[in-house]
């Protein structure tokens, strides 16, 4: 057993598919030498080499690109991109190429990657570093997208998204990347499906639904829940294309109230499709309109770093408003 | 290496050329290809010029939605189908590479089905037509956004280069996707890892209607090689030979492990860019004419008459036998009937997964 971050343990989950799979290779700017600039392919280097580890030329439209000709001959690449802010030169590559190709060649070709991806605000990081365009992503038909928020959920899916057949889009929560540890035994070699989420918490007055970075603050607003008596139960989505519809479903027809978070923009933010799939499955258990809380529809600010990210105090107004309705 | 050809100067200032217009070899080195292979290599050209033809009359009939005219781009698209090692190499073509997927050795009735979504496609009517892709052959499916194939073949170059066998990809393009930044993303990947890749422009003077004076300053496109590290041919792209032994020379030698280079075959398209599209609004008639006197077809039927190869009876033997083939692939790939429609849902993921499912079923 030890105590890992969630960037270490990606580091690790990286070393040991890599030593069980040689077809697995992991590309991307600084991944080699440098270990990536959060560290997360630290050592892998020393260990594979730079036909194995590959520092790629600074472009992501080049990253993700030959990820997907690596990928439809034969090898499983995971590509790193620095930023998820820098995904766009790289975002033709995702959407036109890797998603559609096993689509659009009737099934004889495929792209199993993954495009790794720090993402998410909180860290000073202007609006440059800190979007989360992950509504992109589950858009486009054809990628998966995972973004787990602890370091057990990073190892389980980050190993599974590796083995999947499809090209999966795998986002980090950056500034949770070293403020969560968990105590992970050294020879665990679980799997975690895509598309499962994971009850944080059990609770019967509402229902708080969050993912990635967020989950931080909805855990806080449910401890602060707890000492005003009202019981949360907390679901981590951890996947979001395919995501968890029954257990959200379950959790909200039974408890008749919920909370939807994420730091992502409003408008169409994937807290919209659940909000719409819980109105038009669950109706008439609701006992108030579902809540969504998020980030606002205006580019990241760099001044006004925590009004922009939904902390506790503004989840916890939600649940006042969904308990009083 | 082939044997006997010497190797070509990258950075030429004229186009190569190993046919004159009249039908002379002109080449310094003694032809490698027996007879036997001109004649194929002919036949090839001419197929390819009569399924065009057969396409472009398809769509005018409304059997099909649309064409990417290939006729006069023969000369490389044929070149690069006999330059490789069919089933070893890849190819990653574009949208007007008829030629080169019929050469190649993708059946004319696959083609046809894929234009008319037909159960004849192995890609299941996904895709607009002239969109090829056949992974029997390793033609990877060809895509729409322009450029957006060439990183994709980089990567499975790179991928070929660590395993080490030999196999190569050719990947190909017009002069408008040289413009993308895909394009330099890709070229530039390659050349830092030395990856076996050949690139080959066929430069018809046009993306749509821009002309390529206004698509860059370059003096040609060969000359954007020097900046990633790699040769550049430029080759006259109606002279079959010559892109046949410039580009078989650029793809042993990235067999070989020398690395990718640039090969641009200056060709004309001799249609509009796509039905859509009124080539006469932009680009005059005589252009097109003096552009159809150094006919890639008629080059090489005059260097085959010149060696007592073929005469006007072969001709018109061969004709026949292409039509009549071709005529029966075409009703195989409509008799084969329309895909079905609850195809749509699947190859969305290696599983189609619940949400999916309840959508197909949504549809009754
Ligand atoms: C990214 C992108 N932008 C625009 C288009 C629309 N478009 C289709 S073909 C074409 C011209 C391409 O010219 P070129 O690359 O020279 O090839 P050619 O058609 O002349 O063979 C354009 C602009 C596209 N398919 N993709």
């Amino acid at each position: 057993m030890t105590m890992q971050t969630i960037v270490q343990t990606i580091a690790r989950t990286l070393d040991q598919e890599m030593s069980q799979d040689e077809r697995v290779v992991v590309m991307g700017e600084d991944v080699g030498k440098r270990g990536g600039v959060f560290l997360a392919t630290e050592n892998l280097f020393d260990k594979y080499g730079p036909d194995r580890v590959i520092d790629t030329p600074l472009s992501e439209a080049a990253i993700i690109g030959a990820a997907v000709g690596m990928a439809v001959h034969g090898m499983r690449p995971v590509a790193e991109i620095q930023f998820a802010d820098y995904v766009y030169p790289g975002f033709d590559q995702l959407v036109s190429q890797a998603a559609k190709l096993r689509y659009r060649s009737g099934g004889q070709f495929s792209a199993p990657m993954v495009v790794r991806m720090p993402a998410g605000g909180g860290v000073g990081g202007g609006h440059h570093h800190s979007q989360n365009p992950e509504s992109h992503f589950v858009h486009t038909a054809g990628l998966k997208v995972v973004y787990p928020s602890t370091p057990i959920d990073t190892r389980g899916l980050l190993r599974t998204a590796i083995r999947d057949e499809d090209p999966v889009v795998f986002m980090e929560p950056k500034r949770l990347y070293r403020a969560v540890k968990e105590e992970i035994p050294e020879d665990d070699d679980t799997l975690i499906p895509l598309g499962q989420a994971r009850v944080r918490r059990e609770g019967d007055d509402v229902v708080l639904v969050s993912y990635g970075g967020s989950m931080g603050e909805t855990l806080k607003a449910a401890d602060e829940l707890e000492r005003q008596d009202v019981s949360a139960h907390v679901i981590d989505l951890r996947s979001l294309m395919p995501w968890d519809r029954s257990t959200v479903l379950e959790a909200v027809a039974r408890v008749g109230r919920v909370v939807l978070v994420s730091e992502a923009p409003r408008s169409l933010g994937f807290m919209s499709e659940v909000s719409a799939t819980i109105t038009e499955q669950v109706l008439d258990s609701l006992l108030a309109p579902p809540m969504r809380v998020t980030g606002f529809d205006i580019p990241y600010p760099f001044a006004y770093d925590r009004e922009y990210l939904p902390g506790p105090n503004r989840i916890l107004a939600a649940v006042q408003q969904v308990l009083d309705y | 290496m082939i044997k006997g050809s010497p190797s070509f100067q990258p950075f030429s200032e004229k186009p190569i050329s190993l046919i004159g217009e009249n039908g002379e070899w002109t080449g310094s080195f003694d032809l490698t290809l027996d007879d036997g292979e001109l004649e194929s290599f002919y036949r090839d050209l001419v197929a390819a010029r009569v399924l065009d033809e057969r396409l472009v009359r398809l769509q005018r009939m409304g059997k099909i939605s649309f064409v990417a005219p290939s006729s006069g781009h023969e000369g490389p698209q044929v070149a690069v189908a006999r330059s490789v090692r069919k089933g070893r190499d890849w190819l990653y073509p574009y949208y007007r590479d008829t030629a080169l997927v019929m050469a190649l050795g993708v059946p004319v009735a696959e083609t046809v089905g894929q234009m008319m979504a037909t159960r004849a496609d192995p890609n299941k009517g996904r895709q607009m037509p002239a969109h090829a892709g056949s992974k029997e052959l390793n033609v990877f499916a060809v895509a729409s956004p322009i450029a957006s194939h060439i990183a994709p073949a980089v990567g499975t170059a790179i991928s070929m280069k660590l395993q080490g066998k030999g196999d190569v990809v050719v990947t190909t393009f017009g002069e408008g996707a040289t413009s993308e930044g895909d394009f330099h993303a890709a070229i530039n990947f390659a050349g830092a890892q030395g990856a076996p890749i050949v690139f080959v422009c066929q430069n018809n003077r046009y993306a749509i209607s821009v002309g390529y004076n206004r698509q860059t300053a370059a003096e040609n496109i060969a000359a954007k090689a020097r900046a990633y590290g790699m040769p550049g041919y430029t080759v006259d792209g109606m002279d079959p030979l010559a892109c046949y032994y410039v580009i078989r020379e650029a793809v042993e030698r990235a067999r070989e492990g020398v690395g990718p280079a640039l090969v641009e075959a200056n060709v004309y398209r001799y249609g509009p860019h796509s039905p859509a599209d009124d080539d006469t609004r932009y680009r005059p008639a005589e252009e097109v004419e003096s552009w159809r006197k150094r006919d890639p077809l008629i080059r090489m039927r005059r260097f085959l008459e010149k060696r007592g190869l073929w005469d006007d009876d072969q001709e018109k033997k061969m004709r026949e036998e292409i039509d009549e083939e071709q005529r029966k692939a075409v009703q195989q790939a409509e008799a084969s009937g329309k895909v079905p429609r609850e195809w749509m849902f699947d190859d969305v993921y290696s599983e189609v997964p619940e949400h999916l499912a309840e959508q197909r079923d949504s549809l009754g």
